[in-house]
């Protein structure tokens, strides 16, 4: 059975396992930019602690997923099998993209437009809000987009620990040394990862384009 | 600066070299991403190496690259189980005789990739079903016909080979009338044994020979009606090396019928418990080896 025939041929559990793909890839990017957003901001206030978190979501995307998983396996709350641990695990991965950009597209607005702001009597969060966030959107969107496209690749893991997705036709794939099952998830996945990538560039352009002509 | 660069630039040259040019005068040892392949693999590379053979590792290959690398020529040799090729590689319908799998695997290795199954190393390793120990002695249950009344409302937890193959569960639940009110979770077969050993299921799919399997108090229950059948482990090697290299077949047949399955369980647990390295385990076992030929 070749792979058109294999998709053909189970392609409601091809479309089930795809929405539950973008589920996890939806929720873990969510608390992924929840944490990372605010956490980015909290490092351009408080720069000291900017190594320490940075290096240690740098850290964290070098823990091979199978150990992450095993680490979390006792864990309450937060671990045992299934799409929580998935998510859990993939939040981690994503938080590196935006703690990162959010940092770095802060910390590059020119002092002097910051200078101007307070000039003009912002507060500390109209500075933020009306200033710093809107010139560092591109960085910021440029993280989202990679913290999107990684989540869909690495989301394909999730199927690891019970928790479905894409990656359960790859794993069963491989199990079977079958490389229509494989490719049954892959493929999927890999257009995925395609359109997010495509869909955020489209909102980055918008965002540029409202910029441009506001100015 | 400049003579640090100067310096530099030489050792990421040869680590380059090292990493995409395989030295062409080497037989290739592969192994699997597991304990026992990997430790399997490192006492045949080290067997190869005591004979004189020049030796390259490429271990821990994950899913079948093993047998893909085999058939194109990149790996020359490496532990397979008759029951893996027989099965998930050949695809050929389950056969419950080990002797009968044996021959149809090797004759069509030899026709189709032009590899031969040496001598088999002693020991079995097959599918199992596992419970927690706490729990197999609480219920008074030592056989997997003894599990089956509490299997329906039980947590399954397998691994993919395991759902997958022709000889996994759906075969073992017809053989034994096992019947699951709950679907199975599928997962990483490492991560199984964990989840089993924390209780996030209540019984799950192993392989019989496994260090964690002790180590994490789990049980094995006897397969009273004989469904798994006793496949064994053997390296696989491709003729034209046999050729080439007059001394690998000798090499490994010394190593033939000298791992049973209690020593291999054993050597699991130095690895996988003791966390001893491999290449330490595999040359004490070597060393055993030549000692105990040497007192016969």
């Amino acid at each position: 059975m070749n792979f058109f025939e294999y998709v053909a041929a189970n392609r409601a559990e091809v479309l089930y396992n795809t929405v539950e793909h973008i589920g996890l890839v939806a929720a873990s990017c969510g608390l992924a930019i929840a944490i990372g957003l605010p956490l980015g901001v909290l490092l351009t206030r408080r720069p000291g602690l900017s190594g320490p978190v940075i290096g240690f979501a740098n850290v964290v995307q070098t823990i091979p997923s199978l150990a992450l998983f095993g680490f979390l396996i006792p864990l309450p709350i937060i671990g045992g099998i299934g799409a929580r641990t998935a998510i859990v695990a993939l939040v981690l991965y994503g938080l590196l993209p935006l703690i990162r950009n959010t940092y770095t597209g802060i910390s590059s607005v020119d002092p002097a437009v910051r200078e101007a702001a307070r000039g003009m009597g912002m507060t500390d969060w109209q500075l933020l809000w009306m200033v710093e966030l809107r010139l560092a959107a591109p960085v910021i969107l440029a993280g989202v987009r990679i913290a999107a496209v990684w989540g869909v690749g690495i989301g394909t893991i999730a199927a690891a620990i019970g928790a479905g997705g894409l990656g359960e036709f790859i794993f069963r794939g491989v199990a079977m040394v079958n490389n229509a099952v494989i490719l049954a998830g892959a493929v999927p996945a890999a257009l995925l990862a395609l359109a997010a990538d495509g869909g955020l560039h489209l909102v980055e352009r918008a965002l540029d384009w409202r910029r441009r002509t506001a100015a | 600066m400049r003579g640090r660069t100067a310096s530099v630039v030489p050792a990421v040259c040869g680590i380059l070299a090292s990493a995409c040019g395989q030295p062409a005068d080497s037989v290739v040892v592969g192994s699997k991403n597991f304990s026992e392949s990997i430790l399997l693999g490192e006492i045949v590379a080290q067997q190869l190496e005591r004979a004189g053979v020049p030796v390259d590792r490429k271990f821990n290959l994950g899913g079948f690259l093993c047998h893909q690398g085999l058939v194109e020529g990149k790996i020359d040799v490496y532990v397979e189980y008759t029951g893996t090729a027989h099965a998930a590689i050949l695809k050929l319908p389950p056969e419950r005789d080990p002797v009968r799998v044996r021959q149809q695997v090797d004759s069509i290795y030899r026709e189709r990739f032009d590899a031969v199954w040496t001598e088999g190393l002693g020991f079995e390793n097959t599918f199992a079903i596992l419970v927690r120990r706490r729990d197999a002695v609480r219920l008074g249950i030592r056989t997997i016909s003894d599990a089956v009344p509490y299997m329906r409302t039980w947590r399954p937890v397998f691994g993919y080979e395991f759902t997958e193959r022709a000889d996994g569960f759906t075969a073992l639940a017809r053989h034994y009338g096992i019947t699951l009110e709950r679907q199975p979770v599928n997962m990483e077969l490492g991560l199984v044994y964990r989840a089993l050993a924390d209780g996030l299921g209540d019984f799950s799919s192993g392989n019989s020979t496994d260090g964690q399997i002790a180590a994490l108090d789990l049980f094995m229950l006897e397969d009273d009606k004989r469904f798994f059948p006793p496949y064994e482990a053997a390296p696989v090697v491709r003729r034209a090396v046999l050729e080439r290299y007059p001394a690998v077949r000798g090499a490994l047949a010394t190593l033939g019928g000298t791992i049973s399955g209690d020593r291999m369980r054993e050597l699991n647990r130095l690895v996988d418990v003791e966390h001893r390295p491999v290449t330490e385990v595999a040359r004490q076992f070597l060393l055993d080896l030549e000692s105990r030929s040497a007192s016969r």
